[in-house]
């Protein structure tokens, strides 16, 4: 028994109980929405018939009109949210790298939205941007701003209202990430680079941002596949419209899954988004990988 | 070492694989047949509730508060235990279904909305209640419930729901405003067009009337609304989906147009913000379900107490008028057992039965019989009430098809009638790609 708890025993023993936690919970479902993408397969079917279609589930999503127009949308939707959450992220976490109090406390505050459901956030938002008794739309009417049907209502203008939401959510999380990478970097380059005169926008864009590139990629890739699977702050503002000007992909796995109860056409559907993530989650380890080298 | 650890860890996965692949091809769930309904041959009472413990899953709808009142006066009386589990619409429907579909039979009552019954009929989710009616006839007043109600749970001939909660569309309006402005209620729809136009002072924050329009189930129903009134259908004689009629077309552009007197924000309305904005003051007209009429009296909730009035909705010049019916049912889970199923029944026997009723819709219930409808002492509380049994007597419940495809009809009006109000897709367009979505996902 005792030797059995030494080396290579000690590990199987102790892993298994994960093994079996994985397998249950990963990988079962995993290899089930696989299986069931190459049926048809309705939920609400009374007979709970399924026949075997091969890959049509898939050719289906690549020819369904709505899906190509979801990947845009999410698209724009990533390319946003990330865009701007980078760039925010990076701004404040120089403006609030120094120990001051007053920055020790501004960065507590700014994780608040950090902390709060999505669908919560998503909630208070449509409330905030509602455009008869919102307090966004009041404030921007009495500055002459003509808010038409509101923020979340108006074509042009829901991406922007709900990437702007998701932005106020995320934003700090960046802010964190790479405050931990400016902490982390070394003195001596600045110090050189002081000696020889150069400017504080020299120091940044030479010293400070190549140095940070780590930090950035690894930044840009968590956000990047958290904002691929956005789902509940859609839900709880738009619901996908106005028209499909919102919908992006999950919302719409959701609305053949859990509206028409299509599970085979869902499952096909969601493993097209999970081979998305996938790809870049491999990325993501490649490069935390190189990192440790 | 690391090779056996990796050997190991493989031949793991190759395990799970199979008992996966293995768990996956085994059937899902066994398959519906008709439920064995042997209700014993003698009326039971409410007796049989002994010991038993019930779930009723309720919307969160007005009636929900007559739920909260009269189901522990029925705990009292009967001796059973009804646990109250309130859910909004969207996660009713989901979680019933999910009851269904698992057999968990989690929930003993439910409400069935009135569009469910087709769905829900032909699945066998809900117990046929025929049986149980036909042996306790003698109580049951059945001539008493008014004819239209009977839509609520009723599927090609069965009784898959009771009538619970009836509701009328009807048209609210402030009385002050159409006095101030020499405005008649409106009779017809192109009346209504007129006086919501005559109405409407944007610059003062006065609109002519409240209307839904956010993505999803409020503006496709509010559309089908209007498909009624101007005495159109959505289905063809044999049932086939008919979404995108020239008539329908045109009748899509009038609803299009009501949207210039309806404040900005209309289409971002949900049932709720079209309430606010019709109860806070700034709207004089709204059709709506005349279960929210009494709560425009309630000063905590309501800055119009006293300046509204109802009639009924107007429908197209010319048209032998029908007035939209919709509501709830109850039902019993076909997974219940026996004994909780006749407990169930007796409960649903209580609560509609003319005695109860009067109570259910001092608390915000909705009414289902003529008896109650009729009665003095409601009349005189409830002035509106002849109006709602008008609009009862010329109801039309299946304006909004009750059939198993209603969803994807809903959804796809949800997203298309919405495009087209915020200008995204024409009129044409818009029904277009909406019965084609329907078509795609016809089953």
């Amino acid at each position: 028994m005792r030797r059995a708890l030494r080396g290579e025993g000690a590990y199987l023993l102790m892993l298994l109980p994960l093994l079996v936690f994985v397998a249950a919970i990963a990988i079962y479902p995993l290899l089930f929405s696989f299986r069931i993408s190459l049926f048809k397969y309705r939920l609400t079917d009374p007979n709970q018939v399924q026949t075997f279609v091969g890959l049509d589930n898939y050719l289906r999503a690549f020819q369904d009109p709505i899906v190509l127009t979801s990947i845009q949308v999410t698209l724009i939707y990533v390319a946003g949210t990330v865009l701007l959450e980078m760039s925010l992220g990076l701004a404040l976490a120089l403006l609030l790298a120094s120990e001051a109090r007053l920055m020790r406390g501004a960065r507590s505050l700014l994780l608040l939205p950090m902390a709060l459901p999505p669908l919560v956030v998503g909630l208070v938002w449509k409330s905030l941007y509602n455009a008869d008794f919102g307090v966004i739309p009041y404030y921007l009417k009495a500055l002459g701003i003509d808010v038409g049907r509101g923020p979340l209502a108006e074509l042009n203008w829901a991406m922007l209202a709900v990437i702007l939401i998701d932005v106020w959510q995320w934003t700090p999380l960046l802010m964190i990430i790479f405050l931990a990478g400016l902490k982390g970097l070394p003195l001596e380059p600045y110090e050189a680079a002081f000696a020889d005169g150069a400017t504080r926008w020299q120091r940044f864009v030479h010293i400070t941002l190549p140095l940070l590139k780590p930090t950035l990629l690894v930044a840009l890739l968590l956000r990047t596949m958290q904002s691929f699977k956005v789902f509940d702050v859609i839900y709880a503002t738009t619901g996908g419209g106005p028209g499909s000007a919102t919908t992006v992909l999950n919302f719409h796995i959701y609305t053949v899954g859990m509206t028409f109860f299509d599970m085979g056409y869902a499952a096909a559907l969601a493993n097209v988004l999970l081979v998305i993530i996938a790809i870049l989650s491999a990325l993501y380890i490649i490069i935390l990988e190189r990192q440790q080298l | 070492m690391h090779h056996n650890l990796w050997k190991f860890l493989n031949l793991i996965i190759v395990g799970v694989v199979l008992v996966g692949l293995i768990g996956c091809t085994a059937p899902v769930a066994p398959a519906a047949t008709a439920p064995e309904t042997a209700p014993p041959a003698v009326a039971a009472g409410l007796d049989a509730c002994q010991g038993q413990s019930l779930v009723l899953a309720s919307m969160t709808d007005q009636y929900v508060a007559a739920f909260r009142v009269l189901v522990p006066k029925f705990e009292e009386a009967s001796g059973a235990k009804v646990t109250l589990d309130e859910l909004g619409y969207v996660d009713l429907y989901q979680k019933l279904i999910a009851d269904f579909v698992g057999h968990t039979g989690n929930y003993d009552l439910m409400t069935v909305d009135i569009v469910w019954s087709g769905e829900f009929g032909q699945n066998l989710y809900t117990l046929p209640l025929d049986d149980f009616m036909a042996r306790d006839k003698a109580e049951l007043q059945l001539d008493d419930i008014l004819p239209v109600a009977w839509t609520l749970g009723e599927w090609q001939g069965t009784h898959v729901a009771y009538p619970l909660a009836g509701y009328a569309n009807v048209l609210n309006y402030r009385k002050d405003l159409l006095e101030q402005a020499g405005i008649q209620p409106p009779t017809t729809q192109e009346e209504l067009t007129a006086a919501a136009q005559a109405l409407t002072d944007a610059d003062a924050g006065v609109y002519g009337i409240a209307l839904l329009g956010a993505k999803g189930p409020a503006v496709a129903q509010d559309y089908m609304a209007w498909v009624q009134q101007y005495g159109s259908r959505l289905l063809d004689d044999e049932g086939n989906p008919t979404l995108n009629t020239p008539e329908n077309v045109e009748i899509l552009q009038h609803f299009g147009d009501l949207f210039s007197y309806a404040p900005a924000g209309a289409t971002d309305y949900w049932w709720d913000q079209r309430e606010t904005a019709f109860r806070s003051g700034n709207v004089a007209m709204m059709e709506g379900w005349s279960i929210a009429r009494a709560g425009y009296e309630n000063p905590d909730i309501s800055s119009v107490v006293g300046n509204v009035d109802l009639t009924v909705a107007p429908v197209k010049e010319g048209m032998e008028p029908q007035f939209g019916f919709g509501g709830w049912g109850i039902g019993i889970n076909a997974d219940s057992t026996p004994e909780q199923q006749e407990c169930a029944w007796q409960f649903i026997k209580w609560v509609t039965s003319p005695e109860i009723q009067k109570e259910w819709l001092r608390n915000d219930g909705a009414p289902i019989r003529r008896s109650t409808m009729t009665d003095p002492e409601i009349v005189a509380e409830y002035p509106w009430m002849p109006i709602l049994l008008e609009s009862f007597e010329k109801g039309d419940g299946d304006y909004r098809p009750r059939i198993p495809q209603y969803s994807i009809i809903q959804d796809a009006l949800g997203t298309h009638v919405n495009a087209f109000l915020v200008g995204q897709e024409t009129a044409e367009q818009a029904l277009e790609a909406a019965q084609k979505q329907v078509e795609d996902n016809w089953q």
